[in-house]
């Protein structure tokens, strides 16, 4: 057992761009950091900003969400609309006293698997530094 | 300036027409500095109408709360509309409603009512304490003057106006069908100074305070209830599958509740500050809406409830959106 702290980070991936990219990472066999659950969405249109509340209260203690460049969704704009959402989720949480690291928000393309590594690099990074998070986790999970 | 003489008579009009159900107003509460929502369904009800300081309500939240039954074989439903008295604030919540397309532009007559802003119940009971008789108010100039029984009082009105009225932009209904008024100043200017003050601490400090605030909230879900905006027949804090956020009322969930019911208003709120005068342990609900109502109005240039042809924000997107926050 490490001494040193590692988060559980959930990531919501989008098929088309962001889990291809990390796919890519992994079939050129890229170091990173294996602290991401990865959850693999069909567009980051679809994650429900709720889903960033609640992984928060199910024991997460970062959330990543990942999607195409601006252009470049298969649905045409759901990560239009997705943007204007987490800008806003980030937001609100930070307003809370959720840590600025906690919450973060990628473009990743599908040949972008350099940028997928840097990505969770930084993102783990944030959340180490942000350390474990309690302000609203659940006691029992499942009760 | 609203000439209530006059809009009795609009009102008598209104709910005299055949096409027209009933029509909701306000009329004098029972004790202290109370009004109450007032359902006219015969002209002769029209007498106990009022329009004054006291008429906090946001009746709006009326019109997407009907229930709507199931219509018995053989008979036809009833399409007559439904009138309702707004402010400023009220009318935004109707603007919104319609752009969200929770009824139609025909199933409602809306009569405008400029309002001079309403006052704080929390404000004239703390001046006035144990008022058991009710007590009229009206508008001065610049003043509130209360009908109290040792005699008429004139208070400025910045000690006892609502928080919403002092900041209130849009005290002119922006959807009327009718009304008897000339439009009244706009006295207010909103800087976000409330929102900012909590902004300029660390994620510790604010952290510290919503705990405070969000431990105290017993989930009555009255600042729900209450909320014009909040009518999805199907509220995620009802729902068993998925849920949510569990019933229990601790920190964790209500913390859970308060971010949702605050996201979910999201460029939606329309600042009437009904959740917030609802509320039974004074959370100060209107500090967390009006966070999202600044960095909508910085970020996207959107104000809910202005523009009826303009689309909700969420539902909508510019390309050039900000995304300084994205990796
Ligand atoms: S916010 Fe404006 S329109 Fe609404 S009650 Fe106050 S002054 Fe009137
Ligand atoms: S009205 Fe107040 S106590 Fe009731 S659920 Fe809303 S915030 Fe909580
Ligand atoms: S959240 Fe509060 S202020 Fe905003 S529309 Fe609903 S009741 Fe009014």
């Amino acid at each position: 057992m490490s001494a040193e702290y590692q988060p559980n980070i959930v990531a919501f991936l989008c098929n088309w761009c962001s889990y291809a990219g990390a796919d890519l990472a992994g079939t050129s066999r890229t170091n990173y950091p294996s602290n991401l659950n990865v959850i693999r969405v069909m567009c980051s249109g679809r994650v429900n900003p709720l889903f960033v509340v609640n992984a928060l209260q199910q024991g997460a203690d970062g959330v990543l969400v990942s999607g195409c460049h601006p252009g470049d969704c298969h649905y045409m704009e759901g990560n239009f609309y997705a943007r204007r959402r987490f800008g806003m989720m980030k937001e609100l949480l930070e307003y809370v006293g959720v840590e600025p690291g906690r919450f973060n928000m990628s473009w990743v393309s599908a040949s972008e698997g350099a940028k997928w590594k840097d990505v969770v690099g930084e993102v783990v990074d944030k959340a180490k530094e942000a350390g474990p998070f309690k302000q609203f986790r659940r006691d029992k999970i499942n009760w | 300036m609203v000439d209530v003489a006059k809009l009795k008579e609009i009102a008598r009009e209104t709910v005299s027409r055949d096409d027209v159900k009933y029509l909701i107003g306000w009329r004098q509460g029972t004790f202290g500095f109370r009004a109450a929502p007032h359902f006219v369904n015969k002209p002769e009800d029209v007498d106990q109408l009022i329009f004054s300081p006291l008429c906090s309500h946001n009746l709006a939240t009326y019109l997407t709360g009907v229930e709507k039954l199931p219509v018995p074989r053989g008979q036809e439903a009833d399409s007559r509309k439904v009138a309702l008295m707004v402010k400023g604030c009220d009318s935004r919540a109707v603007v919104l409603q319609l752009v969200e397309q929770g009824y139609g532009r025909d199933s409602v007559v809306v009569i405008g009512c400029p309002c001079q802003g309403v006052v704080d119940q929390k404000k004239v009971e703390a001046k006035y304490p144990d008022m058991g008789e009710n007590i009229t108010a009206e508008w001065g100039e610049k003043t509130i003057i209360f009908n109290l029984p040792s005699g008429k009082t004139e208070v400025p009105r910045e000690e006892v106006l609502a928080g919403k009225c002092l900041t209130c932009r849009y005290p002119n209904p922006l959807l009327a069908d009718a009304g008897a008024w000339e439009e009244v100043a706009v006295w207010g200017s909103d800087d976000y100074a409330d929102v900012q003050d909590l902004e300029a601490g660390n994620p510790q400090e604010r952290r510290a305070f919503w705990e405070d605030k969000f431990a105290s909230c017993i989930r009555c879900y009255a600042c729900r209830n209450v909320c014009p905006m909040c009518y999805c027949e199907d509220c995620i804090l009802d729902r068993l599958n998925p849920q949510w956020i569990t019933r229990a009322v601790n920190p964790t969930e209500n913390t859970a509740f308060h971010l949702s019911r605050a996201f979910h208003l999201a460029g939606r709120c329309i600042e009437c500050g009904e959740c917030e005068r609802v509320c039974p342990v004074d959370i100060p609900l209107m500090k967390l809406n009006r966070k999202l109502t600044k960095e909508v109005r910085e970020n996207y240039d959107y104000e809910p409830g202005l523009d009826p042809e303009a689309k909700p924000l969420q539902a909508s997107y510019r390309p050039n959106d900000k995304e300084d926050f994205i990796l």
